[in-house]
């Protein structure tokens, strides 16, 4: 509210408040303002589903503190992180998660690679085939583990028994021996997903200057050195998109484990989201499984980073920028 | 607008209404269905009483005039969603079926109704002598107090093909000793044959299935001070036979056999005996999913030589959520009453529960005519123990511990002294 002195002359300055409000703006202010209000629901959104309980599931890992025992709840520290290093079943599952991701990744790679080089040429048979590739990826990969669970189970799996009765691999079925479990289970993770990389890879090379092609076609490159010197370069940024989202993806593996082997046996394919899902969710140990997210995303965001360091240094090498 | 007091009533339609409403406010109305309007809600265990509660709701709302809502669910989601409703404080079930083995943790943390008193108070009714002690203190009471009240007894049987006994000249086993021995007689791969099988997968499945053989065989979970001895003498041994009936007389496929896939080996006629608990049993005989009709017999479990003849009971008790308010909690209580009553009790193992737990259903003629295995139930329920999984607050970590140890040792990736000595180290950190 405005206020008049007793001379009549009007006080020199409102209060703050208000001065901010009347103020005039200058288009830059007015433009931050709206682009402030359009972004808010996307932040609040983001604080919300994402910040709030990734800082919610910092906080708990420092507590032991089961929802079954709330009366037991208390401050430890550090002590869920070195408890998880301590136990010999969760650095099994560290060192299990980590042969899986680099193992099928890899995998995944090489074929997908090769597949999106075999598909390149645009024509109907690729396209054709391109779309039937596609059909393991777009199955449920807890059904995808149920499905080679019932394949080749001992007794009554279509491949099991057979292979069983042949004598080839343990007596009671490739899932259940620790020696070859974790190896189906990665084989199973390069059925489902090395066609979306060859996806990935593909939209890359469909990408490439043909002319840059062309010419080296032209100067007498052998397919070999097309490839080395021209496609892989040029094929970096797509190469790096495909093993960052494989590689998160594949270090979250759960949903194929749990249903075939459940971990077992013998930790032999535990991994760490399986173990914190039972931690978490089958005996509520809030504060334990969440130290086991937090390393988990710790590991993902070091390898994102080694990737992105790789691809950026590989790309200094070969393209000189 | 029109008022109410503008429509005009015949007499007649007055005097009706007048009498209706006097017939309500009266006490005979209300006592003819005491629970109108009230819903419950019960959380259940998919075992074979599932689909009968859910079968029998409408002659409850008949006798109460309670709705009746059965949600059938398997037991890991069951325990999930139960223990997320009583930590939450969500109030979504009334009713929940609680297995013999969660009554530490249900009494620990309070989430159901300390029943104690309206047991005493409803004695008579509820004819608590007709019903085995057993399964009293077993399936309902921890340190006295009953945190649910039992509804569905299980006995630990031994269920055997009496073709192939008998066409190998072999006896019902007494003993575990002549039932390893029986095993390996009857077993011949070459013909898809297997002399034993039993829960191999890991977690709950191979965990439960261990301790009643670990029992039988003179094993203990649990020593003299309620502490945990899992790597005492005698379960190693214990083990390392499970382990030698697993490699020898087994289906290949055991080590990933659950309860389903147990029981449906045996269906399949690949296994020539099996321990199971009596509620699979009608289905050994039912031709749409048995290829074993006519040829299963039914026996008392066998023990170790020199082991006390103690066999293994198990089940289900009903508890009442202890968060909902006093009204629901009343009217869930007369829900539990009405099901264990004498005779829908028997009603409800006629429609196939297979949950036999009074004196009386084991002699009733009726009864006898459809199970004839009851007997066999009755011996059982007389020198049962309910303890051999131990019914404590840690019990769920300790058979995650052993679910794990005993697949392990199965799939030999480690011998059963080193696997026992690891479980107990981490059983140990749970006290």
């Amino acid at each position: 509210m405005s206020q008049t002195s007793s001379t009549g002359v009007q006080p020199r300055t409102q209060t703050p408040r208000l001065a901010w409000l009347s103020r005039p703006r200058s288009f830059t202010d007015s433009r931050r303002f709206f682009l402030f209000f359009m972004a808010a629901p996307a932040v609040l959104y983001v604080l919300v589903v994402g910040v709030w309980p990734l800082a919610q599931g910092f906080w708990y890992s420092f507590f032991r503190y089961n929802l079954i025992r709330p009366q037991r709840t208390k401050f430890i520290g550090l002590d869920n992180y070195i408890a998880i290093f301590e136990d010999r079943g969760a650095r099994q599952a560290i060192v299990n998660t980590f042969q899986f991701t680099l193992t099928s990744v890899g995998l995944q790679l090489f074929f997908g690679f090769c597949l999106a080089l075999l598909l390149w040429r645009d024509s109907r048979f690729n396209r054709i085939a391109l779309a039937f590739l596609l059909i393991p990826a777009t199955i449920t990969p807890l059904v995808v583990g149920l499905i080679y669970k019932a394949l080749l189970g001992a007794d009554y799996g279509l491949i099991g028994y057979y292979l069983a009765n042949a004598g080839i691999g343990p007596r009671t079925g490739l899932l259940t021996d620790a020696g070859t479990a974790l190896w189906v289970l990665i084989l199973i993770d390069c059925w489902e997903w090395t066609p979306l990389m060859a996806l990935i890879l593909l939209a890359g090379l469909k990408s490439l200057p043909t002319d840059v092609l062309e010419a080296s076609r032209a100067d007498g490159a052998t397919a070999w050195q097309r490839f080395t010197l021209i496609v892989l370069p040029l094929m970096l940024p797509s190469i790096f998109l495909a093993l960052v989202l494989r590689t998160m993806d594949a270090f979250r593996v759960f949903d194929s484990v749990f249903v075939t082997t459940g971990g077992g046996p013998n930790d032999a394919t535990n991994t760490l989201m399986v173990l914190a899902v039972k931690e978490g969710l089958q005996f509520f140990n809030i504060g334990y499984a969440s130290a086991i997210g937090n390393i988990t995303i710790l590991f993902i965001a070091c390898m994102a980073a080694v990737l992105l360091l790789v691809v950026r240094r590989a790309d200094v090498r070969i393209n000189g920028k | 607008m029109t008022k109410i007091a503008n429509f005009r009533l015949s007499k007649t339609t007055s005097v009706l209404g007048a009498s209706l409403l006097a017939l309500m406010a009266t006490t005979a109305y209300g006592q003819d269905k005491p629970l109108e309007g009230v819903t419950l809600t019960l959380a259940s265990q998919n075992d074979q009483f599932g689909a009968v509660l859910a079968k029998m709701a409408p002659e409850f709302k008949e006798a109460t005039g309670a709705d009746l809502k059965v949600e059938i669910m398997d037991y890991g989601t069951l325990l999930t969603k139960t223990t997320a409703d009583f930590v939450g404080d969500t109030k979504g079930y009334d009713l929940v079926t609680m297995d013999i083995v969660w009554a530490g943790a249900y009494a620990e943390n309070q989430y159901s109704v300390d029943l104690t008193e309206w047991v005493k108070r409803d004695a008579a009714e509820l004819e608590l002598d007709d019903i085995y002690p057993v399964i009293l203190e077993s399936l309902g009471q921890y340190d006295g107090k009953y945190v649910a009240f039992p509804f569905a007894a299980y006995a630990n049987v031994l269920a055997y093909r009496k073709d192939l006994f008998e066409a190998a000249g072999l006896d019902v086993p007494k003993t575990m000793e002549e039932m390893v021995a029986d095993a390996k007689t009857l077993t011949d791969p070459a013909k898809n044959q297997y002399g034993f099988v039993a829960n191999g997968q890991m977690g709950a499945a191979v965990a439960q299935d261990w301790m009643q053989y670990n029992s039988q065989m003179g094993g203990s979970i649990l020593d003299a001070e309620g502490m945990p001895a899992l790597n005492s003498p005698e379960n190693v041994k214990s083990l390392a036979v499970y382990k030698e009936l697993f490699a020898d007389t087994a289906p290949p496929g055991a080590i990933e056999y659950d309860w389903g896939g147990r029981e449906e080996s045996f269906r399949q006629g690949i296994a020539a005996m099996m321990q199971t608990w009596s509620v699979g049993a009608p289905g050994y005989s039912d031709p749409a999913i048995s290829n074993v009709v006519g040829k299963v017999g039914i026996a008392t479990a066998p023990v170790g030589e020199g082991v006390a003849p103690e066999y293994g009971v198990g089940g289900w008790g009903m508890a009442i959520n202890a968060d909902i308010d006093a009204k629901q909690q009343e009217a869930a209580w007369t829900f539990i009453k009405w099901l264990v009553s004498k005779p829908i009790h028997k009603e409800f193992n006629l429609d196939g529960a297979g949950s036999f737990m009074r004196k009386s259903q084991m002699t009733d003629p009726d009864l006898l005519a459809k199970f004839d295995f009851l007997p066999v139930i009755a011996t059982t329920y007389e020198n049962g123990n309910g303890d051999y999984r131990p019914r404590i607050p840690e019990y769920p970590e300790i058979q995650d511990i052993l679910g794990s140890a005993v697949n392990a040792v199965l799939s030999g990736a480690v011998e059963p002294q080193a696997a026992l000595d690891e479980a107990q180290a981490k059983a140990e950190e749970l006290f």
